[in-house]
Formats: C-alpha cells, sequence, structure tokens
C-alpha cells in the first residue's frame, strides 16, 4: 500500500495557543482512517488543515508539513487542494438550490462536465452512488434545502464525488442524524473505501470500530495512539486510550 | 401596586405605538382631502397628463406630467451611478476587506447618510454644474444629469449599509461549503452569497430610490427647476418634490394651486409608499 497522505511535525494554533502539537501520520491508499477523541482534542483542527479551510481563519497559524502524493499542499493552489481533497462538514451544507444545481454546480465551475446530457448522466451516477437516486429522482429541480437531514449529507457526499477528489474527509458526518441515515451514512463510506482514501472524524467510538481500517485517538492536541481498529480497540496499548474506548471519560 | 404600574406602563407604551400609526394615517386623510377638493374643480387626467404647469395665468393649467418625468429621470440616473458602485462597495466591505478596514468604512458610510441633503445641495452647485457646464459643453450645468450624481452620493450610504448587512447575514456555511468544493473565493460570491443575499440588496436598492424621489433640497438647488417635458438628460427638469416646495411659500391658502400642491404631495406619497412597500416585501422574503 502507497502512502497518501504523510503529515510531518504539523503543529497548529489558534491565537498563539497551541491546538494540535507536532503531529505526525501516514495515511494509507484506499484506507479508512478514523480520529477519535474527546472535544478540543484538535480532531477538527487537523481535518480542516488536510484541506486548507483553516487558512480562511484569521487567527489561525501552523508548522510543519502535509504532502498529498509526495507534494506539500501548503505550496499548492487552494482549489485544486480542495478539488482533490474534498470535505463533509458536520451539518449537512447543501447549497441554497436545487439538487440537481448542488451536484452539477461545481464541476461546472470546474470544467469537468459540459453539455446537459453528461451532467445528467453525472447526477444519477453518483446520486445511485450514494444510494439517493431512488428518493429524489422525481424531484431533482426542487430546493435541496427542503429534503431531510440524512437524504442532504448524503446529497453533499454525492456533490463531492461529483468532482471525482482523491481523498475525502467526514467531519463528524454522522453526529445529526438519526440510526437509519447513519447506517445509510456508514454504508456509502465502505463501499467509497474502494476509489477513495477516507479521513472521519467521529465522536462517536463505536462507529470507529464498524467502519474504519485504522484509528487514531487524540487527546489535547497530542496523537497518543494509532493502530488497525481491531488491534487498537482489543487492546490499546495506552491507557487513555482504553479508558476513552471503553467510556470512562470523554 | 406592582399591577397598576405594570398596567400604566403598558398603556404608554400601547399609546406611543399607536400614535405614529395615527400620525401617518392622518396625514394621508389630509393630502386625500386637499387633493379631493383640488380634483373636484381640475380633471384628474389633464392633471397627470397635462404638459403645462402655468398655475398663475388667467387660465392656469396643471400638469404635472413633466415633473413626475423629471423626478424619474433624476432618480433614474442616480440609481444607475449608485446602484453598482454601492453593492460592490458592500460586496468589500463584507466579503475582502480585512476586519479593521471593514469597521473604518462602515463606519464612514454610516457618516456619510448624516450630511444634510442641503450640504450636498450646496457642495453640487459650485463643483458638479460647473464641471458638467464646460465637460459637456452645454448653456447650464444645471442638468438632471448634475443632480443624478448628487443624489447618487447622498443615497450611496442607503445601499451600501443594507446592501452590507444581507451579504453579511449569508451564513459562513454557504461559503465554506462552495470553497470545499474548490470553488474560488470569487466564484462563491458569485453564484452562492449575492444570489442569498438577492432580496436583501433589491430591498436596499428599493428603500434608496424612495428616499430618492423623496429628497427635496438638493435636486431644487441643482436641476434647474424648468417645468417642461426634457429632451435629454442634459436638459434642466424639476421634481415634484421642488414643485412643492418652491411654490408653496407663494400660494393663498384654500386656493386652487394650494390644492393643486397638496395633490402633488399624493402623488408623491403613493409612489414612494409603493417603492416602500416593494422594498418591505423583499426584506421580508430575505428572513
Amino acid at each position: 500500500m502507497v502512502n497518501k497522505i504523510k503529515v510531518k511535525n504539523l503543529s497548529c494554533y489558534y491565537n498563539k495557543q497551541c491546538v494540535l502539537n507536532s503531529l505526525n501520520i501516514n495515511i494509507l491508499q484506499h484506507e479508512i482512517l478514523s480520529i477519535i477523541g474527546p472535544a478540543n482534542s484538535g480532531k477538527t483542527t487537523f481535518l480542516r488543515t488536510l484541506n486548507r479551510m483553516n487558512d480562511l481563519n484569521v487567527n489561525y497559524s501552523r508548522k510543519g508539513e502535509i504532502y498529498l502524493d509526495n507534494n506539500n499542499i501548503f505550496f499548492m493552489n487552494m482549489e485544486s487542494l480542495r478539488k482533490r481533497i474534498g470535505m463533509l462538514f458536520e451539518m449537512p451544507i447543501p447549497l441554497p438550490m436545487s439538487i440537481y444545481d448542488n451536484i452539477v454546480y461545481a464541476p461546472k465551475l470546474l470544467n469537468i462536465v459540459s453539455n446537459k446530457s453528461d451532467q445528467d448522466a453525472m447526477v444519477e451516477k453518483v446520486l445511485k452512488n450514494v444510494s439517493l437516486w431512488n428518493e429524489v429522482k422525481d424531484r431533482l429541480n426542487s430546493s435541496a434545502m427542503k429534503i431531510s437531514g440524512g437524504q442532504q449529507q448524503r446529497l453533499c457526499i454525492a456533490r463531492i464525488l461529483a468532482i471525482n477528489p482523491e481523498v475525502i474527509l467526514f467531519d463528524e458526518p454522522c453526529s445529526g442524524l438519526d440510526p437509519i441515515s447513519t447506517a445509510k451514512v456508514e454504508e456509502s463510506m465502505i463501499r467509497l473505501k474502494q476509489k477513495y482514501t477516507i479521513v472521519l472524524v467521529t465522536n462517536n467510538v463505536k462507529q470507529a470500530s464498524r467502519v474504519s481500517d485504522k484509528t487514531a485517538f487524540f487527546l489535547m492536541g497530542k496523537l497518543i495512539e494509532i493502530n488497525e481498529t481491531g488491534k487498537l480497540f482489543i487492546s490499546p496499548q495506552k491507557k487513555q486510550t482504553g479508558d476513552y474506548i471503553t467510556g470512562r471519560f470523554g | 401596586m406592582k399591577k397598576t404600574k405594570n398596567t400604566i406602563i403598558e398603556i404608554i407604551i400601547f399609546m406611543c405605538g399607536t400614535l405614529s400609526v395615527i400620525f401617518v394615517v392622518s396625514i394621508f386623510i389630509f393630502l386625500l382631502k386637499e387633493s379631493l377638493g383640488f380634483f373636484r374643480e381640475y380633471n384628474i387626467l389633464k392633471f397627470i397628463t397635462g404638459r403645462n404647469w402655468y398655475p398663475d395665468s388667467n387660465e392656469p393649467s396643471f400638469g404635472i406630467f413633466p415633473m413626475v418625468i423629471g423626478s424619474f429621470l433624476v432618480t433614474f440616473g442616480a440609481c444607475i451611478i449608485a446602484v453598482p458602485i454601492g453593492v460592490m462597495a458592500a460586496l468589500y466591505i463584507s466579503e475582502i476587506a480585512p476586519k479593521y478596514v471593514h469597521d473604518i468604512l462602515k463606519f464612514l458610510v454610516e457618516l456619510m447618510a448624516t450630511i444634510p441633503s442641503v450640504v450636498i445641495g450646496l457642495i453640487g452647485m459650485c463643483t458638479i454644474v460647473p464641471f458638467v457646464k464646460n465637460f459637456f459643453n452645454i448653456p447650464t450645468g444645471l442638468t438632471a444629469f448634475s443632480g443624478s450624481i448628487m443624489l447618487a452620493f447622498m443615497v450611496m450610504p442607503t445601499i451600501v449599509t443594507i446592501s452590507e448587512d444581507a451579504i453579511h447575514s449569508v451564513p459562513w456555511k454557504y461559503r465554506e461549503g462552495a470553497l470545499a468544493l474548490g470553488a474560488t473565493k470569487w466564484q462563491a460570491i458569485r453564484r452562492i452569497v449575492l444570489k442569498e443575499a438577492r432580496p436583501g440588496i433589491i430591498a436596499a436598492i428599493m428603500l434608496g430610490i424612495g428616499r430618492l424621489i423623496g429628497e427635496t433640497m438638493a435636486v431644487m438647488m441643482i436641476t434647474g427647476n424648468s417645468a417642461s417635458i426634457p429632451k435629454s438628460i442634459f436638459s434642466p427638469v424639476r421634481t415634484m418634490t421642488a414643485t412643492i416646495a418652491a411654490e408653496m411659500g407663494e400660494v393663498v391658502k384654500c386656493d386652487i394651486h394650494y390644492k393643486a400642491l397638496f395633490a402633488v404631495g399624493l402623488v408623491l406619497f403613493i409612489i414612494t409608499f409603493i417603492v416602500n412597500f416593494i422594498a418591505d416585501f423583499f426584506l421580508g422574503k430575505n428572513k
């Protein structure tokens, strides 16, 4: 397996306060890495650093390097980086337009599709990929704000698939969803693994154990432990990890 | 004791609340009463479509058509100048400017709104009017065009502040959503932010127009006050507001001329009412 993302000595700060402390992680291609840890452990900061969303925050600063296929992402053009590393947010963010337009919005900007029939085909393909096609195929032109939260979240995944990224970041994608919607999103994630590399930040320890190949445990801005999910959950090496996954704190 | 105090305060607040409504309604009734008196003596169609405003001749005629055209011409010209600049400025202040620039600009724009219109008129008279006269080489600089420029300055703060509020209230997450898909900042602004803020921006423009139509002092000083149908934007015009302001002091009370001015006021009132109604409609849509 090849390393898709290499993180070297990454430290992140908000207003000079350190929230991530010299982090080193390698993420393999086509694996799901889940990151667990209590609030304020730096999980989301790490994720938002990976596609440089945090660069929009004026209080944010960082040190260290991240390589995507051996290219330093901090020297890359931000838009093309975000095309390669898609991100799904905690709350579904459908753009205020129709379901159809939500999906073709980015491909049109990036000139991935041009004619209408290609667009139609793409919309159908990505919606089928997230098992949403049957639910919305009759109302593609109605507003994306009107479908349910779970459907919105899957639409957002479909939207990311439409730009065909290499890595997809999930930031607590199921925290606002009911168990059935959660199961559907997890199902899509496992299916997506064949083609994409996935990093999942979750507050739900069980979710991490269900879907991921590898799990990392963050605490107070430090990586405490990273291992294959099976091993980490059965025999954690550090006491804090064990305490967290068995629910003694956090 | 506590209860009576409560009731008294409630009554006072209720009275203050209804008072403003009573004022507006009684102004409207007053306008209507005087205007109806006028329309009994003068045909309403002739009033609206008439091309001559000769209130003092032996056979007086009260045609406000040239004034309506004058008002619209000046307003329209001011909009063409102020809307693009105002909306762009709002975009810059809200989306692009760093925090401290944002604060300074917002303060300055709001300060600009407090300049009295007579001062704007005065400045216009000694700067814009001679400039227009020399630059376009026309007999007088007192034209609809000069009025439009000055009014554009006046209305800019309204458009900028309200548009800025509308743009600012577009949830941050929409920008993030678009950016995370690889959109550039400008693409996110154009397709998402501007689209979402559109009702608010339209409301800002409508409120601006409402203010423009009702503006009196500056237009009276700059537009030349000629009550004839203007040939172009470079001709002198006279607005409805300027007519009322200029002639009200010279009429005999309860004379037909006096009532005619109230009828002009009624027309103005109806126009601004419609414009504000549209603005309210769009503002409501934004929420």
